[in-house]
């Protein structure tokens, strides 16, 4: 039984226990997402055939206060079952959007409302949460994502403007071979909708702060942004303050992960914002940032070197508060030939033959993780948020994230409390390793 | 697609104001993958080819009743560098040399090899490329001196399997297999990957002498290549395997193996498993 089956296993019975229940209701929902088939032009003469949220990529910024309940409804007109996940949002598993822990799918055709109180306060976002499995046309390899952004009940602090950015590959397809196992590569790469000069430019002005708000909504592939001649301050990682508000010349995204940077305007000119790595500024990822009065061809100045070390942003000294429990975490490939993906294991067993963790509401678990596969693994807690204690020995604390990057070969630990009852879905964020293997789920008890 | 069929033409035209050239003659015994070399990226592969079993001189000579020299207990070693051009061609720049107890280490020629491949952006189903070699070899080791190559490269990869076929055309420029139109010389190649590490499988190499008059199977060269790749890393190329000759005109016996070190000069590469820029 592989992801798939599973899913549709699941989706049958969650739909029956669907039809006994009131999905729809009467009154109009605070926000209506449809899913249908998009054709998107990225370019002039370069159009992809995707999957969207209401004929647009992203969807829409889906902007909330704290702590007030919300009624979503989704429709289906795509021909496969749908599902859209709340990432980072401590709700309930039924809420949730992801069928492993038992929110219900929707079928082709129908619709369902969700309905619950977004928390906590931070840059969040929603997706497909489906299985593409050697269909690299579906999942979160399509348009199918969102920014959700939860407004704190006390004002956040000082910017002149907010700008939400999402980084995203399209047109994938199987490559690779040779000595490695097959990956995904991409044909084109945007920011937000659009290839790099073929979008309106974001406009500043010398002297102001802006806060760029930016999301790797990515299936597989990790991305390195810089904006030329401009020092970055990462304010927050996956919506939640960081302790140390460090100035960098390039941030890194892993596949779901969010970053918040504050940048001061204080050199007029026309520049990219974009990948650091020419290859993908030149297959899109970019956009240009024009000064006001400024003009001229956009300019790229590639930043210094950099290692991506999250403790920066972190305070090092090691977590006050002791784990209740240890929960060792091993994550290990299965070769299939190198013309195949690897199929992935955690603690010897592919999901959904994964053991399910037992945890006791109030405890705070620590989970133990060792890499030893030459991939990185950005792994996610599905309706918690963790503290990154640990990474390769080295002790740290004060960083909170859902989605933290496992080198390869090395070894990291996060912790958190069991504070939401409910199934609970941890897993690689990357798609081609959550499709063949690497899901575990934890279980209140 | 205009240059690539442009390309196509001249290639093609060329071919058909060219004569016959003669196979590989063992110096570089490999089957070719559709893959190329990444742009900014440099492959040095060392070939080492021992004729184990080879051609004897002549009565009373130091060469073969060919005029050439005899190819038992010589060993081959060849250096190929390529250089990745963009992320759909290349082009291989091979060093033949050749040593024989009595003969010293000589130099044999030099060939330059172009080569383009379908891009992945075309998401073809089986991976496409087109060689053309071209370049010359003494005339004391090989009887057509001035050759070229024009080298189709079909391959596919199923799960451990591997399959590549290269149906090999061949010219001559300068020497006896001028008057002898295009030759005929394929290869092909399949694989299994026992592990991630270790790949065994099966080469085979063939000269039928001219599309127009196939040579009898006497004249014909047939070798069998079991082979062993290891794949220990990506920066690395290890090949070996030994290859018995079918024919009367095929050296009967001949150990080869190819050691190759991809040189990466970007800072860093593309994907998912970098954490560093």
């Amino acid at each position: 039984m592989d992801r798939r089956d599973f899913l549709i296993g699941a989706s049958l019975a969650m739909l029956g226990a669907a039809a006994k229940t009131k999905l729809w209701a009467q009154t109009p929902a605070d926000v209506r997402l449809e899913i249908a088939p998009l054709k998107l032009e990225i370019a002039p003469k370069k159009e992809i055939h995707t999957v969207a949220y209401n004929g647009r990529v992203p969807g829409p910024l889906i902007r909330w206060p704290e702590g007030k309940p919300i009624t979503i409804d989704v429709v289906n007109r795509t021909d496969g079952p749908e599902i859209v996940h709340w990432h980072g949002l401590w709700i309930p598993s039924e809420e949730d959007g992801a069928a492993e822990e038992g929110s219900p799918m929707i079928a082709p055709g129908g619709q369902r409302r969700y309905s619950f109180t977004p928390r906590p306060a931070g840059f969040r976002w929603y997706h497909t949460h489906t299985s593409a499995g050697h269909d690299l046309k579906r999942a979160t390899y399509t348009g199918q994502f969102g920014c959700f952004y939860i407004d704190p009940k006390q004002s956040p602090g000082a910017y002149d403007q907010e700008i939400f950015l999402t980084l995203h590959d399209w047109n994938a397809y199987m490559g690779g071979a040779g000595d490695a196992s097959m990956d995904a590569f991409y044909d084109y790469a945007t920011i937000n909708d659009r290839m790099l000069g073929h979008a309106d430019p974001i406009k500043v002005r010398a002297g102001q702060k802006v806060l760029f708000r930016i999301l790797n909504a990515s299936a597989t592939a990790m991305h390195w942004l810089a904006l030329a001649e401009h020092d970055l301050t990462v304010v927050a990682m996956d919506g939640n303050e960081v302790p140390q508000h460090a100035k960098v010349q390039a941030v890194r995204l892993a596949p779901a992960e969010r970053i918040d940077i504050l940048v001061e305007m204080n050199r007029p000119g026309v520049w990219v914002l974009g990948e650091t790595r020419a290859e993908i500024r030149k297959a899109g990822m970019g956009i240009v940032v024009e000064y006001a009065n400024q003009q001229g061809e956009p300019k790229w100045i590639d930043p210094p070197e950099m290692l991506w070390d999250y403790a920066r942003f972190a305070k090092p000294q090691p977590a006050t508060t002791q784990p209740d429990e240890r929960v060792p975490l091993v994550f290990e490939s299965k070769f299939h030939g190198h013309g195949d993906v690897d199929y992935w294991m955690i603690n010897g067993k592919s999901f959904p033959k994964t053991e399910t963790i037992p945890l006791k509401e109030g405890k705070r678990y620590k989970l133990a993780m060792q890499n030893k596969s030459g991939d990185d693994h950005p792994i996610h807690l599905h309706r918690h948020t963790f503290e990154v204690t640990n990474l390769d020995g080295k002790p740290l604390s004060g960083l909170r994230k859902d989605v933290v990057v496992i080198k390869a070969k090395s070894n990291a630990e996060i912790e958190f409390v069991a504070s939401n009852p409910g199934a609970t879905l941890f897993h690689c964020h990357q798609q081609t390793h959550m499709d063949f293997g690497f899901m575990m789920l934890l279980r209140y008890i | 697609m205009t240059s690539y069929r442009a390309l196509f033409i001249l290639v093609v035209l060329a071919l058909g104001n060219l004569r016959l050239a003669k196979a590989q003659d063992n110096y570089e015994i490999q089957v070719y993958g559709s893959d190329t070399v990444a742009p900014q990226t440099t492959m040095l592969e060392l070939h080492s080819n021992f004729t184990a079993e080879g051609s004897y001189p002549a009565l009373g000579s130091q060469f073969t009743s060919y005029g050439v020299y005899p190819t038992n207990h010589a060993e081959h070693e060849t250096v190929e560098i390529t250089q990745g051009l963009n992320n759909w061609s290349e082009v291989g720049f091979y060093i033949f040399t050749s040593t024989r107890k009595g003969d010293g280490w000589q130099w044999v020629g030099d060939h330059i090899r172009p080569r383009v491949r379908a891009p992945d952006s075309w998401h073809w189903p089986v991976g496409i490329s087109l060689s053309m070699e071209f370049g010359y070899q003494r005339a004391a080791f090989s009887q057509d001196t001035w050759t070229m190559e024009l080298r189709p490269i079909i391959d596919k990869t199923i799960g451990r399997w591997y399959f590549t076929v290269n149906p090999a055309l061949e010219r001559s420029f300068h020497g006896p297999s001028v008057s002898q139109g295009v030759g005929f010389s394929p290869s092909a190649k399949f694989s299994y990957d026992f592990n991630k590490y270790i790949s065994g499988g099966l080469e085979y190499y063939a000269a039928y002498g001219s599309i127009t008059d196939v040579s009898s199977l006497r004249n014909q060269q047939q070798q069998f290549f079991p082979t062993i790749d290891l794949n220990v890393s990506p920066n690395w190329e290890i090949n070996f395997g030994v290859g018995v000759g079918a024919t009367a005109s095929t050296d009967h016996l001949i150990v080869k193996g190819i050691l190759g070190r991809r040189f990466d000069w970007t800072h860093h590469r593309a994907g998912s498993s970098e954490s560093t820029q």
